[in-house]
C-alpha cells in the first residue's frame, strides 16, 4: 500500500506541477512591463473596438472617505511573495505589489507614461536633449524622517550599476548613463555623468546617447541611502532592512511583515501630498482558487482577479469590477531565421518555410480571434489589430484595421503565392508543390491552452494549411523558450506573449540585434524606423507618433507575427472603498484611497 | 544498540551523496535556467547581460564543475543563493521551516489520534457499524485527492461556515507574544492540519485493524482468555502491544509521506512553507533552492525510515541487525 500512496503522490505531483508551472508561466507574461516595473499599466482605450465589453476604471461610491478606515488589499497569487522589498533588487511583481504602498518613484506618470512635474521631483532637459536635471521637492522625507536626498538617487544608481549587482535592472537606460560601463567594469569609484548639487536637493545625469525612451524609462526610485549604505550588496540583499523593515516615501508605511503572507502598513502622517487617508492597510496573499470566496465575504476591499473566474465574479454583489487593457498582447510567430550568436544579430533564411510573406498575411487572416476571444476568455480578451497596445493611446493606430478574420482572403492569397493542393488531400502544398507542414508550439494556459491551440490549428486547416502541435503536445513555459532561443529546427510557428513595457519603442523585441526578435526577421525598412523612433528627433511627439504609424503598417503587411488578442486585466473592489482608480492618468492618488464604512 | 544507530547513520553518507548527485542531474536537465527564466522577454535586457550574470553564478560550466562547487559548500552548510529570492538558501528556509515543521508535527499528531481508536474499534468489534464505518471511511479516505479535499474543507468550514480563516499562517494585526496570538495561530493551522489528517488515517487504521483481527486469533491470546484474563486487559496487555508494533514502523513513510502533501495543503491555504517554495521555485527554475529542498525531504525520508528501525528494534528485539 505504502507503494501505491508514493505512485498515487508522485503523479499527482506531476499533474500539478505541470498545471502550476503553466500558471506561473502565465503570470510571467503578464508581468514583463520594462525592466523598472515601476510603472502601472494603466489608461484603456479598448471598448469601442470591442464594442462589447466595458469596465469603470474609477469605484462608484462618491461617498465621504471616514476617518481612520482600515482597509484589506489582496495580494492574488499562489506563491508566497518573495520579500525583497526594494526597487533595485526584487524580482517577482508580488513583491512590486507590496512596494507600491510604502514605495514611490519620484515621478508621475501621464497616459501616455511620460514622466510629468506632478511627483515627489520635477524635471528639465537641456538642449541637446542629453541631459536630465532632476529637482526633488522640499517636505519629500522617508519614514524615518530623514530628507529623501539627490545622493539617494545616486546611490540607486550606483547599486544597479555596481559589479556586484546581479539583478536584472542594469537595463539600456542605465547602460546608456554617461561613465557607467566603466563603473559597471568596476574601473572606476564615480559615475562620471551623474552629477549632485551641494544642497543635495538637484542631480543631473547626462546621457550618451539622446533618447526619448528617457521619458518613460529613466530610473527614478531612490534608495535610502543613510539606512542601507552602510552594507554591501550582498549584505543588503539579506537585510531586514529590505526584507521585514524597509523604509519608503510612500502614504503608509511598514509596520509589520509576516514573510511571504501579509504585511501591515500604517499611515505615514508626514507624507509629502498629505495625510493619507487610512489608518492603516493589511496586504495579504490570497490564492486565486479562494480569491472570490474571500471577497464576497468582505474579508479582501481590492484584488486583482484571475480573469478564468470572469463568469463567477460577476456575480458579486457586494463589490464591483474595474478593469483596463494590459500592456500586453498574445501573437503567433513565425520562425524565419537564426540567431547568430557570434555577431550578435538575427540573420534570416530566404529559403525558410514561412520566407513568403502572403503566406504568413494568410494565417493572419485565417483566425477567428474575436471567437477566442468571447468563446475562451468570456470577452476579457480580443482580436488585436496592430504590434502595439491601445494603452499606448497616442502610439497605437486605433484606424489600422489590421488583418481581420477573413478566410476567403486567406484562401486568395494562398491561391496567389502557389500554395494550392496538388494531391488532393485536402491540404495545400508548397509552391513547389512538395508536402506543406507546420509545426506548432504552443504553452499551456490554464485549461485554455490546449483548445485554444486546437482551434487555431482548425482555423489554418480550413484554408487549408496543416498545421500539427510540436510532438502532438503543448510545451511547458521554461522548455518553450529554450525552443525559441537555441531556434529549434522542429519549430515553425508559435504561440506567445509579450509584455511590451511603458516605453513604446520596439526596438527590444522586433529589431535587427535584439536576442528576443524569436521570428528571427529582419529588414531595412523596419531598421530605419526603429531608428527613426528613437532618434533626438522623436522628442516631438508628433513625429513620433507618425514614424510609429509607419511602422504599424510595415509590420502589418510583413507579418512577421501576427498579434491575436489584446487582454483586460480586471480587478474587484468592495463597494465600501472610495477615491480609488485604476487609471494611469487619473488625478486620485493612493494616498486618497479610503472606505466609506 | 549505538552500534545499530551508527551504522545506520553511516550508510546514510553515500546515499545522501548519491541522492544529491541525481537531484543535481535531474535539476540541470531541466530546460531553462534562473536567469533566462527570469529575463525572458524583457527587451531591456541585452544578451550580454544575461550572459554576465550567467558566468557570474557560474550557470555555464559543466555540470560536474558546477556540482563539486555545490556539494563543497553543500557539506560546510552553504546551500548557495536563491536567485529568484536574492538571499541565501538557508536563511530562505529557516524562514519558512517553522511553519511546516509545525504543520507536519500536529498533522501527525491529529492523525494518530484519529487513527489509533478508529483501528482499535474497527478491529476489535470486527462487523458491527462502527467497523463498517469506519472501513467505509477508510476507503473514502484512501480514494481522495487530497487537493480537492482541502478545497472542500476549505469552502465548507471557511467561506460557508465561516468558522476558520481561509490562508495565512497568523492574523497580522494581533500582536506577537499574546495568548490571542496563539489562538489565531492555531485557528489558521486547524484547517490544513485537518485536511491533511483526515486522509492520512487510512494506512495506519488499516494495518491496526488487519492486526488486531490477525492478532485475536493467535494462540497467546487463546490461552490468555483460558486463563480468564478480563477482555479489557486481553486487549491493552495481549494484542494491543502487538499490534501496535507496524504502526510505530510505518511513523517513518508517514513522515514522507507529509513533506508530500504539504505541497498541496500549503498552496490551498496560502501556507507560507517549504511545499510552497518549492513549486515555486520549479516553476521559476530556481535550482538552488531546488536541490536543497529535495535534499532535504530525501534526509526526512532516510531519517525517518531509521527512525522506524530504530524503534522497531527497541520494541522488537528480533529484528535487530547484527
Amino acid at each position: 500500500m505504502a507503494k501505491k500512496q508514493l505512485l498515487l503522490l508522485v503523479s499527482l505531483m506531476l499533474v500539478l506541477g505541470v498545471f502550476l508551472a503553466a500558471c506561473t508561466g502565465k503570470d510571467k507574461d503578464g508581468d514583463k512591463g520594462k525592466g523598472e516595473g515601476n510603472i502601472d499599466p494603466g489608461k484603456e482605450s479598448g471598448e469601442e473596438k470591442d464594442g462589447e465589453l466595458s469596465f469603470p476604471l474609477d469605484v462608484s461610491n462618491k461617498d465621504k472617505a471616514i476617518e481612520d478606515g482600515e482597509l484589506t488589499y489582496a495580494l492574488v497569487s499562489d506563491d508566497p511573495f518573495e520579500g525583497t522589498l526594494n526597487k533595485v533588487f526584487y524580482s517577482g511583481n508580488p513583491d512590486y505589489e507590496v512596494m507600491k504602498f510604502f514605495d514611490e518613484s519620484l515621478f508621475s506618470y501621464d497616459a501616455d507614461y511620460l514622466i510629468t512635474n506632478d511627483g515627489a521631483a520635477t524635471f528639465e532637459i537641456s538642449e541637446d536633449n542629453k541631459t536630465i536635471d532632476i529637482k526633488i521637492k522640499d517636505g519629500v522625507k522617508w519614514h524615518d524622517g530623514e530628507p529623501v536626498k539627490a545622493s539617494d538617487l545616486l546611490y540607486a544608481y550606483e547599486l544597479l550599476g555596481h559589479p556586484d549587482y546581479t539583478g536584472d535592472r542594469y537595463s539600456f537606460m542605465i547602460e546608456n548613463v554617461e561613465g557607467m560601463p566603466a563603473y559597471h567594469k568596476g574601473e572606476t569609484k564615480e559615475i562620471s555623468g551623474i552629477k549632485v548639487s551641494e544642497d543635495d536637493k538637484e542631480i543631473s545625469i547626462t546621457y550618451k546617447v539622446a533618447t526619448p525612451s528617457l521619458l518613460s524609462g529613466i530610473w527614478d526610485s531612490p534608495v535610502p541611502r543613510h539606512y542601507l549604505g552602510d552594507m554591501t550588496i550582498e549584505e543588503i540583499m539579506s537585510s531586514e532592512k529590505i526584507r521585514t523593515k524597509p523604509i519608503g516615501f510612500g502614504p503608509y508605511k511598514v509596520s509589520k511583515v509576516v514573510p511571504g503572507e501579509s504585511v501591515l502598513y500604517e499611515r505615514y502622517d508626514d507624507y509629502w501630498r498629505g495625510k493619507p487617508a487610512l489608518k492603516s492597510l493589511v496586504l495579504k496573499v490570497v490564492s486565486n482558487a479562494s480569491i472570490l470566496e474571500t471577497m464576497k465575504k468582505g474579508e479582501v476591499d481590492i484584488a486583482s482577479l484571475p480573469t478564468d473566474q470572469y463568469e463567477n465574479a460577476k456575480k458579486l454583489d457586494n463589490a464591483e469590477l474595474l478593469g483596463k487593457v494590459d500592456l500586453a498582447y498574445t501573437y503567433i510567430g513565425f520562425k524565419m531565421g537564426k540567431w547568430d550568436a557570434e555577431n550578435k544579430v538575427n540573420v534570416m533564411d530566404p529559403n525558410s518555410k514561412l520566407a513568403d510573406k502572403r503566406v504568413r498575411q494568410a494565417m493572419w487572416h485565417a483566425i477567428d480571434n474575436e471567437t477566442v476571444g468571447k468563446e475562451l476568455y468570456h470577452g476579457l480578451r480580443f482580436a488585436a489589430t496592430t504590434h502595439f497596445v491601445p494603452v499606448h493611446e497616442s502610439f497605437f493606430d486605433a484606424k489600422n484595421p489590421g488583418r481581420p478574420f477573413d478566410p476567403e482572403k486567406a484562401k486568395a492569397l494562398l491561391d496567389e503565392a502557389g500554395y494550392v493542393d496538388v494531391d488532393g488531400d485536402g491540404f495545400r502544398e508548397d509552391a513547389n508543390g512538395k508536402e506543406f507542414v507546420l509545426n506548432f508550439a504552443s504553452r499551456p494556459e490554464g485549461d485554455i491552452g490546449e483548445p485554444l491551440a486546437q482551434f487555431y490549428i482548425q482555423n489554418w486547416a480550413d484554408v487549408g494549411i496543416k498545421v500539427q502541435l510540436k510532438d502532438g503536445r503543448l510545451v511547458e513555459f521554461n522548455a518553450f523558450y529554450d525552443l525559441l532561443e537555441n531556434d529549434d529546427p522542429g519549430v515553425d510557428i508559435y504561440q506567445g506573449g509579450w509584455g511590451v513595457g511603458s516605453d513604446p519603442d520596439p526596438e527590444g523585441i522586433h529589431g535587427r540585434t535584439a536576442a528576443f526578435n524569436f521570428p528571427r526577421w529582419t529588414n531595412d525598412k523596419n531598421d530605419e524606423l526603429l531608428a527613426a523612433g528613437t532618434s533626438e528627433k522623436a522628442f516631438d511627439l508628433k513625429y513620433r507618433v507618425d514614424i510609429y504609424k509607419q511602422w504599424q503598417e510595415l509590420m502589418i503587411d510583413e507579418v512577421p507575427l501576427a498579434p491575436t488578442l489584446y487582454r483586460y486585466e480586471l480587478f474587484g473592489v468592495n463597494k465600501r472603498v472610495v477615491n480609488y482608480s485604476i487609471d494611469q492618468g487619473s488625478d486620485l492618488y493612493l494616498y486618497q484611497m479610503g472606505v466609506s464604512k | 544498540m549505538i552500534k545499530f544507530i551508527v551504522r545506520r547513520i553511516l550508510v546514510m553518507i553515500p546515499q545522501l551523496l548519491l541522492l544529491s548527485l541525481i537531484i543535481f542531474v535531474v535539476a540541470k536537465a531541466m530546460p531553462g535556467d534562473a536567469v533566462t527564466g527570469a529575463f525572458m522577454g524583457n527587451p531591456d535586457v541585452t544578451p550580454e547581460r544575461i550572459e554576465e550574470i550567467k558566468e557570474k553564478f557560474g550557470l555555464n560550466d559543466p555540470w560536474y564543475e558546477q556540482y563539486g562547487r555545490w556539494i563543497g559548500k553543500a557539506v560546510q552548510g552553504d546551500l548557495g543563493m536563491s536567485y529568484a529570492h536574492k538571499q541565501k538558501v538557508t536563511s530562505l528556509l529557516a524562514g519558512r521551516v517553522s511553519n511546516t515543521v509545525l504543520l507536519a508535527f500536529f498533522t501527525l499528531v491529529v492523525t494518530y489520534l484519529i487513527a489509533i481508536p478508529l483501528g482499535i474499534i474497527a478491529g476489535r468489534w470486527t462487523d458491527t457499524w462502527a467497523d463498517k464505518a469506519i472501513v467505509t471511511y477508510n476507503y473514502f479516505s484512501f480514494a481522495t485527492p487530497i487537493f480537492v479535499f482541502a478545497l472542500l474543507m476549505l469552502f465548507l468550514f471557511s467561506f460557508v461556515l465561516g468558522w476558520f480563516p481561509s490562508g495565512g499562517s497568523v492574523d497580522i494585526r494581533i500582536t506577537e507574544g499574546s495568548w490571542e496570538y496563539v489562538v489565531s495561530k492555531a485557528r489558521h493551522l486547524f484547517l490544513p492540519v485537518m485536511s491533511g489528517a483526515l486522509l492520512l488515517t487510512y494506512s495506519t487504521i488499516q494495518y491496526l485493524r488487519n492486526d488486531i483481527i490477525d492478532t485475536k486469533l493467535k494462540d497467546f491470546v487463546k490461552t490468555a482468555r483460558a486463563k480468564g484474563v478480563p477482555e479489557g486487559k486481553v486487549y491493552t496487555r495481549h494484542i494491543l502491544r502487538n499490534s501496535l508494533l507496524p504502526i510505530a514502523a510505518f511513523l517513518g513513510y508517514e513522515i514522507t509521506g507529509l513533506i508530500g502533501g504539504s505541497i498541496f495543503i500549503e498552496s490551498i491555504f496560502s501556507y507560507p512553507g517549504l511545499g510552497q517554495l518549492f513549486l515555486q521555485s520549479i516553476g521559476t527554475r530556481d535550482f538552488t533552492v531546488v536541490t536543497a529542498l529535495v535534499m532535504i525531504s530525501g534526509i526526512a525520508v532516510i531519517i525517518g525510515t531509521m527512525l522506524s528501525d530504530i524503534i522497531l528494534s527497541i520494541v522488537d528485539p528480533r529484528i535487530r541487525v547484527e
